[in-house]
């Protein structure tokens, strides 16, 4: 199982000194949570992608270019891809380069984005999001496994004899998870193509999250790529840690109270009953990830918010320093004693690599030839 | 036969509330209208006050709390819907337009809905069809021809009246009710297969 962090990459008022950091501190600030995600244990860092103030991270391969420079072994993903507004052969260019550029080390999440207006800006149309979802992933994954694309479609210039440059590494394309909140549609993507689907569950109570997590594995079997206990599930979590519980919820009160999204609104209490917000000790922390299988099924990937409604990053630090020294390695023995054999690791490009040698091998090795080899 | 359900939404903001009274005589006048008929039914009163913070914090988060989504579901899933509010200055209260607002804008599509209202004047009384009409017209529902505004003197020397009306609408609503049959897919349960949305 992968455990790792994703940020939306807020810039947000710290509500208990007041200060707001500049943008550059915010980006330097990132690079920072992703370094120490690798140093403490982590085996995933995820950025979103936004395109308005008070976000950031506009450009993720930029960012996940030069994280990936000071990294050596943690994945570099996205959380999320806008799969609606890019256009799919930068993607497919962008994204490729990052593969080679980090040996590897990368995979998305593609997502439909929640703000309306980045739709216009981008030329696009919200009413075509699932449209745009559909056919621009289409041909995403044509132009990584195809060398030249002839393509036509709906929104999208066609291309003609076209080849998106680099090629994949070892022509093995990115792993692609599908992230979705309310969309039956995208988890039906996700299962027709075989590939991983994020439940972004963080503002999201268990009914909800679990009606999607079963359709998709429903159809992940329908669609013959293994038993629904195969498929390749991935689930958000957003944590605060202190020794005491009491401590964590003093804390993290002011924080959760000026929140965007949910502040001025549920109380504390209300919205850690509800989502899968923990505040409190690490053992609380354990016992409520531990919950998630119980409720989803045996899984591949959970990522935790950490840095968001303005926490200061020496705090985000000191957060991700529990969570790599006394949660996750707990949490790593317990999924793992849990999993059945059938169960499989959400693939890497190590894994997709072997795959695909080993195909090749049955394809061009027949009967025959094998058994000439002796003769010779 | 299938038991029928009747959802009743009531949007009143002051207890007692004359707004519930309204709502109580129409699911009153529907019983009767269904006891006629042989038709097993149940009736289920929501009152609005009672999940206004969790309207409040939907609004916010974007997702209803446990209480609030058994309340929602249950006006998806029901055969009818009385829809009840106060007046205030001259259309819905904002509670009532919350609990409008988050429900899913397709959900209540083809729907059989009785729309009523009180107000503290009579010359308010085509707040039903300005204001409640448009909205779920907006929703695609399929309201009734007669509404029932009820304004404070209908209370006493008007009752007469206001029952005929009740009595009226709450016929029309079983009426509607018994022809409708459309049933509503689940999109979880029976999802659009992927080659449908590939080929747009
Ligand atoms: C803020 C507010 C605005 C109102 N505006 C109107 C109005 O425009 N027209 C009207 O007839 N009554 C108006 N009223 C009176 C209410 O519609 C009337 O008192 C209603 O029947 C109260 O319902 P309840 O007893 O269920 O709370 C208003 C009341 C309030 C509190």
């Amino acid at each position: 199982m992968q455990f790792g962090v994703f940020t939306v990459g807020d810039v947000t008022q710290d509500p208990t000194t007041g200060r707001t950091v500049s943008e550059a501190e915010r980006i330097k600030a990132m690079v920072a949570i992703a370094v120490k995600a690798e140093e403490v244990g982590l085996d995933v860092f995820a950025q979103g992608e936004h395109h308005n103030p008070p976000f950031v991270p506009s450009s993720p391969t930029t960012m996940l270019g030069f994280i990936a420079a000071q990294t050596s072994k943690i994945i570099l993903s996205t959380s999320t891809t806008l799969i609606t507004t890019n256009d799919p052969v930068k993607i497919a260019e962008d994204y490729a380069m990052l593969q080679h550029l980090a040996d590897g080390r990368v995979d998305l999440m593609m997502g439909r984005g929640n703000t309306g207006p980045v739709y216009p800006w981008f030329g696009q149309d919200i009413r075509n999001g699932i449209a745009l979802a559909v056919e621009n992933y289409a041909l995403l994954r044509r132009l990584w496994r195809e060398d030249v694309v002839d393509w036509e479609g709906k929104f999208r210039t066609p291309l003609q004899g076209f080849t998106s440059t680099p090629r994949p590494l070892d022509d093995v394309p990115p792993f692609v998870w599908h992230g979705s909140i309310r969309s039956p549609e995208i988890a039906e993507q996700a299962a027709y193509y075989g590939d991983g689907f994020f439940h972004n569950n963080i503002f999201w109570p268990i009914s909800h999250t679990k009606q999607m997590i079963d359709l998709y594995r429903r159809r992940f079997e329908h669609y013959g790529h293994g038993a629904a206990d195969q498929a390749i599930v991935g689930l958000g979590g957003q944590v605060f840690m202190r020794k005491n519980s009491q401590d964590a919820v003093k804390e993290f009160r002011p924080y959760f109270d000026n929140a965007p999204v949910y502040g001025h609104g549920p109380s504390l209490e209300d919205f850690t009953r509800e989502t899968p917000l923990t505040v409190g000790s690490p053992q609380q922390v354990i016992e409520r990830t531990l919950s998630f299988r119980e409720h989803f099924g045996d899984y591949q990937r959970q990522l935790f918010l950490m840095d968001h409604a303005g926490l200061p990053l020496k705090t985000v630090l000191e957060q991700l320093d529990i969570l790599g020294s006394e949660v996750v390695p707990v949490l790593r023995k317990e999924f793992e004693a849990k999993r059945p054999a059938q169960v499989p690791e959400a693939p890497t490009h190590a894994s997709l690599k072997a795959a695909a040698e080993q195909a090749r091998e049955l394809e061009t090795v027949s009967p025959e030839v094998v058994g000439l080899e002796g003769t010779r | 036969m299938k038991e029928r359900i009747i959802a009743v939404v009531t949007a009143g903001l002051t207890v007692p509330s004359s707004t519930r009274l309204l709502a109580d005589q129409l699911a009153a006048a529907v019983r009767d209208a269904l006891d006629g008929r042989g038709t097993p039914y149940k009736v289920e009163i929501i009152e609005l006050r009672d999940h206004a913070h969790d309207l409040t914090n939907n609004l916010l988060t974007g997702f209803p709390t446990e209480s609030l989504r058994k309340v929602l579901d249950t006006v998806v899933a029901a055969d009818a819907l009385i829809a009840v509010t106060p007046t205030f200055s001259a259309s819905y209260n904002g509670l009532f337009k919350m609990f409008f607002d988050v429900v899913d804008d397709k959900a209540l599509a083809g729907k059989p809905v009785l729309l009523a209202a009180t107000g503290g004047t009579e010359r308010h009384s085509l707040v039903l069809d300005y204001a409640l009409r448009p909205l779920f017209a907006y929703l695609q529902a399929n309201p009734i021809p007669t509404g029932v505004y009820a304004a404070s003197t209908d209370w006493g020397a008007g009752a007469t009246k206001l029952h005929a009306r009740i009595e009226r609408a709450a016929n029309e609503l079983v009426n509607t009710m018994s022809n409708d049959q459309t049933a509503s897919v689940d999109p979880y349960t029976t999802p659009t297969p992927f080659e449908d949305l590939l080929n747009g």
